[in-house]
């Protein structure tokens, strides 16, 4: 009962205050969002990069900007450990789905 | 506001997946009287929704700071641009200054592509529209002093939350099936 969150529902962490103070990693954060975005575009509009590459290029950008965004913008990054957790174990099990379903469909197209 | 966005995100997770069924299912994906996606005008629109996402962490810190005149005019521009992302997924459906998807030959019902980017884009454009709502509904409460930066930053997380959600839908409607042409 020593989280101040618990204690006091409506109080922000320490962290939270911290980060209403800077503006530099929101700023930075959204450059590299913007780049990863022009980057995706680049992918697929080059056409030089194989496709399995590319496939796997643009869902690791995507992953990337969703966890930039979760961790500077959503403060995930100032909570604590056990909520980053909860957060991320259940986003976990739709990758693995997602993995199971890219196999499933390679099998088909091998067999 | 976790709890929530977690079971939100369930639903999205859901519905990619079963576009990603009806994709390894379905070749060639996009049937010969269909229209390509326009990824640079999407490109636009995610460029804008980064930008709102940007200024509605700024409107929090500006709250907890205490400059409540520049934490009124950044909500007012996060809903502004939430708008104008909605404005431009009207007119990528059913088109304003120019022809729409709709009229190009994306009909809902037609084929699995046709209906699993009507259902996972108008299911992010609802909570687009429900965002808005909710940015204006706390922006007026501000305003009358009725709202703490506590409830401004439980916005962020909801109003974020459909950016990264974006980023998949980005990801999976728009650029991978845009690879193979299909």
């Amino acid at each position: 009962m020593t989280d101040p969150e618990i204690v006091h529902p409506g109080a922000s962490s320490a962290g939270h205050v911290k980060a209403a103070g800077e503006r530099a990693p929101y700023l930075v954060a959204f450059a590299v969002l913007v780049a990863l975005t022009l980057v995706e575009i680049g992918v697929v509009k080059s056409g030089g990069i194989p496709h399995g590459a590319a496939v796997i290029a643009l869902i690791a950008i995507a992953t990337a900007k969703a966890a930039l965004i979760a961790l500077f913008y959503m403060h995930l990054r100032y909570e604590t450990r056990i909520l980053k957790l909860t957060v991320l174990a259940p986003l976990v099990a739709p990758a693995v789905y997602g993995l199971l379903l890219m196999l499933d469909a390679a099998w088909r197209h091998l067999r | 506001m976790w709890i929530f966005l977690l079971s939100d995100a369930f639903s999205f997770g859901a519905l990619l997946i079963a576009e990603g069924i009806l994709y390894a299912g379905h070749k060639p994906w996009r049937q010969p009287s269909e229209p390509e996606l326009g990824i640079g005008f999407t490109a636009v629109l995610t460029f804008i929704l980064l930008c709102t996402s940007l200024t509605n962490v700024l409107a929090w810190a500006a709250a907890a700071g205490g400059r409540r005149k520049q934490a009124a005019q950044l909500l007012a521009i996060t809903a502004l641009g939430g708008a104008v992302f909605l404005v431009g997924q009207f007119q990528e459906w059913f088109g304003i200054w120019a022809p729409g998807l709709l009229h190009e030959g994306l009909v809902f019902g037609q084929s699995p592509r046709a209906s699993t980017f009507y259902v996972i884009t108008g299911y992010h454009g609802f909570h687009v529209l429900i965002g808005v709502a909710y940015i204006l509904a706390i922006l007026f409460g501000y305003l009358r002093g009725r709202v703490t930066e506590r409830q401004i930053e439980l916005l962020g997380l909801y109003w974020c939350f459909v950016d990264f959600v974006w980023a998949f839908v980005f990801s999976f409607v728009y650029l991978l099936p845009s690879l193979s042409g299909a």
